[in-house]
């Protein structure tokens, strides 16, 4: 699927559009085998900048004009209720290619939500209509709202031409004027947020953003962001077009000096709470909870999702902005409904019966295939494969900042960790665990990436406890206690507890019990220690941990989460977080980590801001080079695909996606041109 | 009596102070907070939020003030407006989320309560009476089942019966067409059949536990001489019966009022969140497992109040019931 240039009659080609970081791994060839096989090397960032620019935009409201609308709609255009849908179109709609066939108007389509805290499962079937978007492989950044757009050299100033005469959902232009006061009146307004997001924060700055003309913006940045196309692609980039300023300013005071009597007579507290109320922000729930706010999206809130809900019900926008190949305005599907479901196993119940049209989220564990796989018929439906972002299944994380300095030693001492990886029998983990779906890893790109690196991922992957104790015999923990168990040279026993959320990783906790009895072997004692997840999280906050176990990403975006590579996330690089805390607060906070951990930190900033793919790519294979060498994370084997149902009837949709937050399936893969057939 | 529930109305604004407290600390003592729940809630489905954004939802919330000064907010809002606060998860009053599930929470309720009264006394009655016989013996069984089988897990089979082996929906109270429609002849229908599956469920265990207290009680009264002494005067078996022995053995009955009103909100949250019912046990649920620490709050204090108000209702009714009983 692909975007088409309607004026110029050609598709956009590979040269025609920025290229992302964000490369292919071998497996996601979805769709167009000729276009990634040959589309998605590495390709300047510049020269494909050029290319956007030279889409020609004229002359294609005729063809809009001839497509088609749902007929509810052409009824209330018959009846005057609606304007006709050339005035409801921009000039140049986007136009979208299909999956698989031109679709028909109709049908509602069913989906499954959690009962608590489950906004993101409505933001990734419907809120996916930022500025840019990302194509069906996650390789490349496509237009969305914005039709073409420039980049500076020096990847500080990005210029986006919006779609001319694109509305929202209640018919008001979306221009200019409503990007620059989504950033400048409302994401930089501090009250509302007291820090800046930090996706438009660079070098402690916020971004600048200027009306050029009315479908013309510019952002500036403080330094380069050469990855800013991409994050601006990701959920939570949408804040450029996320509120539209003729109904968000009348709940700022800077716009409506009789907002006190608006709060007071909407029984809230301050006028930041009214706001959010009405105008939501990216992932809070009152997002999909007040049915009077314009969208750009594919459909609209028609019964909201609050805490009593048990559904939400969404509609089709009239106002929507793409159309298909032959010019019919989309979406497809007349309504989506999200049924609430308290507890995940009446969802497979419905899921399982043929309730539900498509459904990957809470229940793609392992432990559900069998009962999935069985019941296709039943359900008439066919299965979903997710591709997983990530790399590592289950990456152990031994704490090197431990606050007990003995541990601190223990830990910090690099061959104790390379003979604990030897010390684990990864092929007994993969067969019994993972059904022999997966293989020996330790981190790093996924296989089939461009900047997979061999050593990072293979590097003591073997099995060997023979060698492995010898490691540790050479390492000082060459005496025993009377159960077998090495001492430390404090004469004190080697244990120590590893954390896992058995509630969110249920297989983490059978590996981990496999991990415990391998490593018995080699004399060291360790203790599965399954703990709440707001404790796990409390302790690695608290730098009060062992160890800690999680799935390790960066698989396939590894620009975006780098956290094994380097000390990069405080919630996320647990064998060191205070050296992650001295990264983000430039050296205020936590300890100063060692010096190639601070090379790392200086390499990957300059990453971030090359622009050029290849200089990057280079960048980065020196981190990795230093991450191999330091071996700081221990992994058990790649990461293992999710899966969903997809019904027989639903057609349109790619039986391949990522599962990733950054692309956040199945949003990417436009449900606005999924179909039923009768 | 007028000065007995006086004094018992008095003391129990002490005992909710005391209890709202306790209640406070209790939702507060697990490790971490709202914000690390969400994150972690969040992180589960491989999403992140942005790192600028968690500390500043916790100074949003108060979370970051010492638990003494959130508390004594969250109270004072409470005695001085009536105000239970906002619910973090939500972003709306808890009140307003309470209230709209109380409806139904109250039909599902009293229909099986009903259905299990309705049951229970008869059938107990009759265990007691024909003692040993092959009814009594069938109604054993019956209850020896009933009361083994976890409801939660009666739920899960009869839901699996129904929706994959004859297609039926189940779960939730109403079908599709009728959830959001205004009330109406065709929604009591719907929401009928809808209802007969949760209330079976419910019924089946409190019914089976009822019958062996009812048949319990019975059996120790019916030996009674004054029962002989009825007899001896001619009254017919059925009058006797009534007059008598049910009336003492109704007791225990009575007494259970006092945790029936509590157990509108807090009974059968299991069965409620399988069969995903819109009443108020899944959000209680919900509530504290997010540590959405004002709606937990409000349905502890909630609870309690009701367990107060059931237990002197219940000791009303059985000072007016037996005689024996006196409220000094």
């Amino acid at each position: 699927m692909e975007v088409r240039g309607v004026a110029a009659g050609r598709p956009l080609g590979r040269d025609g559009l920025t290229r992302s970081s964000v490369w292919i791994w071998e497996e996601i060839r979805m769709h167009d085998d000729d276009f990634i096989s040959t589309g998605v090397t590495r390709r300047t960032f510049l020269a494909g900048v050029g290319g956007a620019v030279a889409l020609s935009v004229a002359g294609t409201s005729a063809q809009a004009a001839a497509g088609k609308e749902a007929p509810q709609l052409a009824a209330l255009v018959k009846d005057g209720k609606l304007p006709p849908l050339a005035e409801r179109l921009p000039q140049n709609p986007l136009v979208i290619k299909p999956f698989e066939k031109i679709g028909t108007y109709g049908g509602t389509l069913r989906r499954g939500l959690r009962g608590s805290s489950d906004h993101n499962g409505i933001l990734r079937m419907v809120g996916n209509q930022g500025l840019v978007r990302w194509n069906m492989d996650f390789t490349q950044v496509l237009p969305n709202l914005a039709e073409k757009w420039e980049v500076s050299a020096d990847a500080t100033q990005f210029t986006f031409h919006l779609l001319k005469g694109a509305k929202w959902s209640d018919g008001h232009p979306f221009t200019a004027d409503d990007v620059v006061f989504a950033i400048e009146d409302v994401v930089k307004n501090k009250e509302l947020y007291s820090a800046t997001p930090a996706q438009i924060s660079v070098a402690g700055k916020p971004v600048t953003v200027e009306k050029v003309d009315d479908y013309t913006v510019k952002f500036t940045f403080a330094a380069a962001n050469a990855l800013y196309l991409e994050n601006l692609a990701t959920p939570l980039g949408q804040h450029p077009t996320l509120f539209a300023k003729h109904y968000c300013s009348k709940f700022l005071p800077k716009y409506n000096t009789n907002l006190d009597a608006d709060v007071k007579a909407a029984g809230v507290s301050s006028w930041t709470e009214l706001f959010r109320a009405k105008c939501g922000d990216i992932e809070i729930p009152s997002r999909w909870g007040n049915v009077d706010k314009p969208t750009l999206d594919p459909w609209i809130v028609k019964e909201a999702y609050s805490g009593g809900a048990t559904r939400v019900l969404m509609v089709r926008n009239p106002y929507f902005w793409q159309v298909d190949t032959e010019g019919n305005q989309l979406p497809y599907v007349d309504e989506i409904n999200f049924g609430i479901s308290q507890d995940v196993e009446s969802l497979m119940l419905n899921v399982i019966s043929g309730k539900v049209d498509i459904q990957e989220r809470h229940i793609s564990t392992l432990a559900n295939k069998p009962t999935l796989s069985q019941n296709m018929q039943k359900g008439d439906y066919r299965l979903l494969q997710l591709v997983p972002s990530a790399a590592q299944q289950c990456q152990l994380y031994l704490n090197m900042t431990h606050k007990d300095p003995a541990m601190r030693k223990m830990f910090a001492d690099k061959s104790f960790r390379q003979a604990l990886s030897i010390g684990i029998n990864r092929q007994e983990i993969i067969d019994i665990i993972y059904f022999g779906q997966s293989e020996g890893y330790q981190t790093g790109p996924r296989p089939g990436h461009p900047w997979h690196h061999e050593k990072l991922g293979r590097q003591f992957t073997e099995y060997d406890p023979d060698k492995a104790s010898a490691m540790l015999d050479k390492v000082g923990f060459d005496k025993k206690n009377g159960s077998g168990i090495r001492l430390r040279p404090d004469g004190q026993p080697v244990f120590f507890a590893v954390d896992v959320i058995p509630t969110l990783y249920p297989d983490l906790v059978d590996v981990l019990e496999l991990v415990k009895a391998h490593w018995a072997q080699i004399g060291i004692d360790m203790k599965v220690n399954t703990i709440e997840r707001a404790l796990y999280y409390t302790r690695g906050d608290d730098n009060a941990h062992d160890a800690q176990v999680w799935p390790g990403p960066g698989g396939l975006d590894p620009m975006l989460d780098p956290r094994d590579y380097f000390a990069f996330h405080p919630q996320g690089s647990r064998y060191a977080i205070p050296w992650t805390l001295w990264y983000t607060s430039n050296g205020q906070k936590g300890e100063e980590p060692p010096e190639s951990q601070k090379k790392r930190m200086k390499l990957f900033d300059e990453a971030r801001s090359t622009a050029d793919l290849n200089k990057r790519g280079a960048i980065m294979k020196q981190i990795f080079d230093l991450a191999a060498e330091d071996f700081e994370t221990i992994g058990v084997c790649l990461a293992v695909g999710g899966f969903g149902v997809i019904r027989n009837n639903l057609r349109n949709v790619p039986e391949k996606q990522p599962d990733s937050w950054s692309w956040p399936n199945p949003g990417p893969a436009l449900p606005q041109q999924f179909t039923f057939t009768s | 009596m007028l000065k007995f529930v006086v004094k018992r109305l008095f003391w129990m604004i002490p005992s909710l102070f005391a209890v709202s407290f306790l209640a406070f600390v209790l939702i507060q003592l697990p490790p971490g907070d709202f914000v690390t729940t969400y994150i972690a809630t969040l992180a589960s489905s491989n999403e992140v939020v942005d790192q600028n954004t968690a500390a500043q939802l916790r100074e949003r919330f108060g979370l970051d003030q010492p638990m003494l000064v959130q508390y004594l907010k969250w109270i004072w809002g409470i005695v001085t407006r009536g105000d239970f606060g906002l619910s973090f998860e939500w972003q709306q009053p808890v009140s307003g989320l309470i209230w709209e599930r109380m409806a139904l929470t109250l039909v599902l309720a009293l229909a099986s309560l009903i259905a299990t009264w309705a049951l229970a006394l008869p059938i107990g009655v009759y265990s007691a009476v024909k003692k040993y016989s092959i009814g009594d013996y069938a109604f054993t069984a019956f209850t020896f089942f009933g009361l083994s089988i976890p409801s939660f897990l009666l739920a899960l089979v009869l839901m699996y019966v129904a929706a994959v082996e004859f297609g039926q929906d189940v779960g939730g109270l109403f079908s599709s067409q009728y959830e959001t429609a205004p009330w109406s002849i065709g929604k009591m229908y719907d929401l009928l059949t809808h209802l007969w599956l949760p209330v079976a469920i419910l019924a089946v265990s409190s019914t089976a536990s009822l019958i062996r207290v009812m048949r319990a009680n019975m059996l120790d009264e019916l030996p009674k001489p004054y029962v002989t002494t009825a007899r001896a005067k001619g009254l017919s078996e059925f009058r006797l019966l009534v007059k008598y022995p049910l009336r003492i053995a109704l007791n225990p009955f009575i007494s259970t009022i006092a945790w029936l009103l509590p157990n509108l909100i807090s009974g059968s949250v299991v069965v409620a969140i399988v069969l995903n019912l819109p009443t108020a046990a899944p959000l209680l649920l919900q509530s504290l497992m997010a540590q959405d620490m004002y709606l937990a709050g409000a349905f502890v204090l909630l609870i309690c109040a009701l367990t107060l108000i059931g237990s002197l209702i219940s000791d009303i009714l059985l000072a007016l019931v037996d005689p024996r009983i006196r409220l000094e």
